[in-house]
């Protein structure tokens, strides 16, 4: 008899919360008669935000309670040097989910890149321990099934919070369920009986990211008035630029674009070039 | 007459390499002058935030005036206020610019000087447009963790150079800021008064740490 696997426990989960939640789960409209609050409304897309700040909440009593201490110990605990090697060791078996979302892409230039890297880390860098392609400076990415998505048109859609593994949107859940489905080690586990390994695995990637980000966090939520939304914008702009692969978008809203004044010789070499 | 057509094109010609030398000139400048402008403001973070005999309170108070002289203040508080802008009155305007600056100053303070001992190094510089530019910068952190990626948004006027945005590993401290804020103001009946009530507990909170 298989044990269910961590995306059907969680699937689990998420029905029992809509269920419990019930009919008032939904955020209320706006009047329509207020474009600004509509135009408001649908650009924070986040629907089932009162069952969202329910789940973020479960997810922040247990991030207190086991997650952030056992990095926190972690990072204080083990030297730099055993967290890199960690690190890297992890990154090296994402490598082949990496390059299937790389060719899903069409960037065959980074799919090579993540090729060599896998090669040469898993060989001289002794199973992935130690990061020689990046000292060699073929440098390393990340890409998941969620981004392929993103890449081929879908949208993202409304914001939602899930049990466990915090927030995300329906496109990049089902990216989280594909990689996990596709992902080599755990088909090879799950054919030898071995599901111990993508559990372990999971919770080694649990206390590594949340150890990586300890800072950041603390500090959003020393600054912020409102933690939740401040996750949620968060997540939408770590997403939007792993999408682009970290481009770094102009057209991303920015104060006093517009608003300073581009000063008269600037001006006037702008006008220059448009005759 | 054929005299005449060579000056017209010679002078086309005049025109058409000035305009390439005028733009790009112009371009390049701002992106240089963007680079330096961070560079620069590195430079003083380490000096004036990094000294050992500076206590707290005149570390907070050395921040205040270089997030002044370095941040487009006004402009990155009014942005973030959104449409609440409009609705918010003259006083209130004043009162929640105040805190907003408290605000970064106290939450910022910090993390500012444990940065400012790390090296920032420029890696490239957009022109994004004339009076705009990106500059893309890496912290390097000790021990060969992971550098931190840190994209500056820069405006200028011409003559002075002013912090827009600062985009942490893709996150824009502006947005992340106006999507918390119009959260508090919407949770709180869309009224600003709520929104300046919840900051001033927070700095209260913040500056007594």
């Amino acid at each position: 008899m298989r044990e269910p696997t961590v995306p059907v426990i969680c699937l689990r989960v998420l029905s029992v919360v809509a269920v419990l939640s019930g009919a008032s789960g939904c955020a209320s409209a706006p009047s329509p008669d207020d474009p600004d609050a509509v135009a408001e409304f649908l650009q924070v897309n986040d629907p089932m935000e009162p069952v969202n700040r329910d789940v973020f909440e479960v997810n922040r009593v247990l991030d207190k309670a086991v997650l952030k201490p056992v990095a926190t110990v972690y990072k204080a605990a083990a030297p730099e040097f055993v967290r890199t090697r960690v690190s890297n060791f992890l990154a090296n078996l994402r490598s082949p989910v990496i390059f299937a979302n790389d060719v899903l892409q069409g960037e065959f230039k980074r799919a090579a890149t993540t090729f060599l890297r896998f090669f040469i880390n898993t060989t001289i860098g002794v199973g992935g321990m130690n990061d020689m392609a990046s000292a060699l400076e073929i440098e390393g990415h990340d890409e998941d099934f969620g981004q392929t998505l993103a890449v081929w048109g879908v949208e993202e859609g409304p914001f939602v919070m899930l049990p466990l593994f915090g927030p995300s949107n329906p496109r990049d859940t089902v990216g989280l369920v594909v990689d996990f489905v596709f992902d080599p080690l755990r088909m090879w586990a799950s054919n030898t009986d071995s599901n111990y390994v993508p559990l372990a695995r999971a919770g080694a990637d649990a206390v590594d990211i949340r150890s990586e980000n300890l800072e950041v966090l603390d500090d959003l939520e020393k600054s912020s008035l409102d933690f939740y939304a401040a996750i949620r914008s968060l997540y939408r702009q770590r997403r939007a630029d792993a999408v682009s692969n970290g481009a770094g978008s102009a057209t991303v809203p920015a104060p006093g674009i517009g608003e300073l004044p581009g000063g008269p010789t600037l001006e006037a070499a702008e006008e220059l070039s448009r005759r | 007459m054929l005299k005449r057509l060579g000056f017209i094109a010679a002078l086309c010609g005049v025109m058409l390499l000035g305009r390439d030398v005028i733009t790009s000139a112009s371009a390049s400048s701002l992106e240089a002058e963007s680079s330096a402008f961070i560079t620069e403001l590195a430079d003083k973070a380490v000096s004036s935030l990094t000294a050992k005999d500076a206590n707290r309170g005149e570390r907070i108070s050395r921040f205040r005036s270089l997030f002044n002289e370095s941040f487009a203040v006004r402009s990155i508080g009014k942005f973030v206020l959104g449409r609440y802008w409009k609705k918010a009155s003259d006083d209130e305007r004043k009162e929640y610019l105040g805190l907003f600056e408290d605000l970064m100053v106290v939450s910022y303070v910090d993390r500012f000087a444990q940065y400012a001992g790390e090296s920032l190094m420029v890696k490239k510089t957009r022109g994004e447009n004339k009076s705009t530019a990106t500059v893309f910068s890496e912290i390097e952190r000790p021990g060969g963790a992971k550098a931190i990626r840190i994209n500056w948004r820069v405006g200028t006027n011409g003559k002075i150079y002013k912090i827009l945005d600062v985009v942490v590993e893709g996150t824009s401290m502006s947005n992340t800021l106006r999507s918390d804020f119009s959260s508090i103001i919407r949770r709180n009946g869309g009224k600003v008064a709520g929104l300046i009530d919840e900051l001033r507990i927070k700095t209260a909170a913040l500056k007594t740490e």
